[in-house]
């Protein structure tokens, strides 16, 4: 095993003098700081663009849940499985909402076995359901790494290369239980270019420290339950992709909706092919209208999905749309302090007035903005207002 | 019923562009840019009557500007103490007219303040402005949909009341956010089909008869014609549509691999001794 320069432990660090943080002012008040938490917390999502870094932008991603005895432990309230599960259901709206066009399955790992809850699907609605039902299991025994990652990687090795294969564990036990050598199985994961991250509950670990390090992921240990949703949140925007990642031309559908009313003549009741593994839920499984596949006309009720019957990649054309944001990333504005700052008072996107301590400002169209509008702009909207209008038409 | 501390906030986008406006006042003269905005100032009216926590903007998107009709910057507004331009003879509710007597006079500034020849009309930055407060083509489509995927994650709807021609994006923007399109078809009863349709919020139109959803298209156009395909080719790296296969991408200028079946080698198989 190579040696890697060890970071210094926070035991062996020298005291972190927190009360200086704080400061009053004259007339002894802490308002001044309490303001700047406040409005540094508001600015604490501010992305940072990786520049001109091509992203993996169709993902496979294998996220692997303990189950194991320690997750009954109540620092995470109500328990620490609930608690998970929780924030899973927010991970993977979100993670659909980013990444339109990529896959997501579950595994859960006790008793030293594990277990597939989902399979790799681009549906939200199934992962969710699942998740939900899972917060009855029984947590027992003890948790295995090896297992899991080779169930994971029965999978993913054979995605196509193009796309990127990734694995999330969060683990909460300091044990794992493998019947076979986990440093072979690292290299193996090396060697298929999986790349497998790790969020833990308790404490760090040795062999999770090495396991990401060498596959290139990410190991964090949480300290609160914000502070996990944060770090699961990382993991939504895509990676930058391995140079090894291959690069082609992927053929995919776009299937029309058809809406056909009862009196439409040539209406028929139909199935939808993901009725066909039970997978319909509730409802009547016949209905008229829905998504046909261009090449093989068999019918779908929700988009994005892979055709049973041909295998072609059945998307719309907003699907990709949403992911133009990742290709194209909004530059950050440039603080301005508000004393410095002489033109009008009044944000340009939402009309109120500027009364923060500093005003943000678009570099290519120098029009100023207020905190939220500027939090707003990055989160959620990736385009400047005002930039729009100096573009020309098309 | 809705609840006492809703506020509900109605942003009228209205398309001021000049040059469909004077066509249209040539076409038919019985309908022009005012009365499309005594309709509006209708709609907007009713709206603020409805309930006292109800909120209003209007926004005049114009060819190379969006400006906020209402509420306009230069309004220090609230109490109206010491404003006689506000009140009316006729007993009006005041906030109504003074937000009706501030459009008029805004519209009037936009008109005679526009210049330039760029005849399409910049819908996407006013949608973005309208979205900024409510807080609470290919670059101008990528803005768009943007705009129109962050309106579907603040659950904010966004209707659309067509006068001439069909509009692809906007019907997408209404499927995707869970609005109504509707396309008119006699533009002088603008103001009815307003209130009949466009008034009451997200809770009511559930129990009322409205106009049927559209069939959207969906198709992707590809990069290469603009042809509208339902099997097209798509870059991994910068999804990128192309109708057929090329070795390069043109937006990105990745080589791609090409991917041949792979060799079988023909294996000799041994004859079983027959018994």
């Amino acid at each position: 095993m190579d040696e890697e320069p060890e970071r210094a432990k926070r035991w062996e660090g020298g005291y972190e003098r927190t009360w200086e943080v704080l400061k009053e002012d004259e007339s002894g008040s802490l308002k001044a700081t309490v303001e700047e938490i406040l409005f540094q917390s508001k600015r604490k999502r501010v992305i940072e663009s990786h520049g001109q870094v091509r992203l993996g932008m169709m993902r496979h991603l294998y996220v692997v849940i303990d189950c194991s005895r320690s997750m009954e432990d109540q620092d995470l309230k109500p328990n620490r499985l609930t608690s998970t599960l929780k924030l899973m259901e927010a991970f993977v709206e979100e993670y659909f909402d980013q990444n339109p066009i990529s896959q997501v399955g579950i595994i859960m790992t006790k008793n030293k076995r594990a277990e597939k809850l989902t399979d790799l699907a681009g549906n939200p609605k199934k992962h969710i359901t699942a998740l939900q039902k899972a917060v009855d299991s029984v947590c027992v025994g003890e948790p295995s790494l090896y297992n899991s990652l080779s169930l994971a990687v029965q999978t993913l090795k054979h995605m196509p290369g193009h796309t990127s294969r990734e694995i999330l564990i969060i683990l909460s036990s300091l044990t794992t239980c493998d019947p076979a050598n986990i440093y072979e199985l690292i290299k193996t994961l090396k060697s298929l270019k999986v790349r497998v991250s790790v969020i833990g509950l308790s404490a760090e670990v040795r062999v999770c420290t090495v396991l990401t390090r060498e596959t290139g992921g990410s190991y964090h240990v949480i300290l609160d339950e914000s502070h996990f949703k944060e770090l699961l949140m990382l993991h939504v925007k895509p990676p930058p992709s391995s140079s090894a990642s291959e690069c082609s031309l992927i053929r995919m559908g776009f299937p029309q909706h058809t809406i056909a009313s009862l009196s439409d003549q040539d209406a028929k009741p139909s199935f939808s092919m993901s009725h066909l593994d039970g997978g319909g839920g509730s409802g009547p499984g016949l209905s008229l209208g829905g998504y046909f596949c261009p090449q093989c006309h068999a019918k779908y009720t929700e988009l994005p999905v892979e055709c049973k019957v041909c295998g072609l990649t059945l998307v719309s054309a907003p699907h990709l749309a949403r992911s133009f944001h990742h290709l194209f990333p909004l530059d950050a504005f440039t603080e301005i302090p508000e004393e410095e700052h002489h033109g009008d008072r009044f944000c340009q996107a939402c009309q109120g007035e500027l009364k923060d301590k500093s005003v943000f400002m678009c570099p290519s169209c120098h029009s100023v903005f207020c905190v939220e509008c500027d939090l707003f702009i990055h989160d959620s909207l990736h385009c400047c207002p005002c930039c729009i209008h100096n573009q020309s038409g098309p | 019923m809705a609840s006492d501390d809703d506020t509900n906030l109605l942003v009228i986008v209205v398309d001021v562009n000049p040059i469909w406006w004077g066509q249209q006042a040539q076409r038919e003269p019985q309908f022009t840019l005012s009365k499309c905005l005594d309709a509006v100032m209708v709609m907007g009216n009713s709206h603020m009557a409805m309930t006292r926590t109800n909120k209003l903007a209007v926004i005049a998107s114009h060819c190379q500007d969006s400006h906020f009709l209402y509420p306009s910057k230069n309004w220090k507004g609230g109490d109206g103490s010491g404003d006689d331009a506000s009140s009316s003879g006729d007993g009006k509710y005041e906030l109504l007219s003074v937000a009706n007597n501030l459009i008029a006079e805004e519209i009037r500034e936009v008109m005679s303040k526009s210049k330039g020849n760029s005849t399409d009309t910049m819908l996407a930055g006013s949608l973005a402005k309208a979205l900024c407060s409510a807080d609470d083509c290919a670059l101008q489509y990528m803005n768009f949909m943007n705009v129109i995927f962050a309106a579907q994650k603040q659950s904010v709807l966004i209707d659309a009341c067509v006068l001439d021609s069909d509009s692809g994006l906007l019907q997408q923007a209404c499927d995707i956010t869970g609005g109504l399109y509707l396309k008119i078809p006699q533009k002088v009863a603008l103001a009815q089909y307003l209130l009949w349709v466009f008034l009451p919020d997200s809770e009511q139109r559930s129990q009322l008869v409205l106009p049927p959803p559209v069939h959207v298209d969906y198709r992707a156009a590809c990069f290469c014609h603009r042809n509208l395909i339902e099997i097209g080719y798509v870059c991994s790296v910068c999804l990128s549509i192309f109708c057929n296969f090329s070795p390069i991408c043109t937006t990105c200028e990745t080589a791609f691999k090409i991917q041949l079946p792979t060799m079988v080698k023909a294996k000799k198989k041994k004859l079983k001794p027959m018994s």
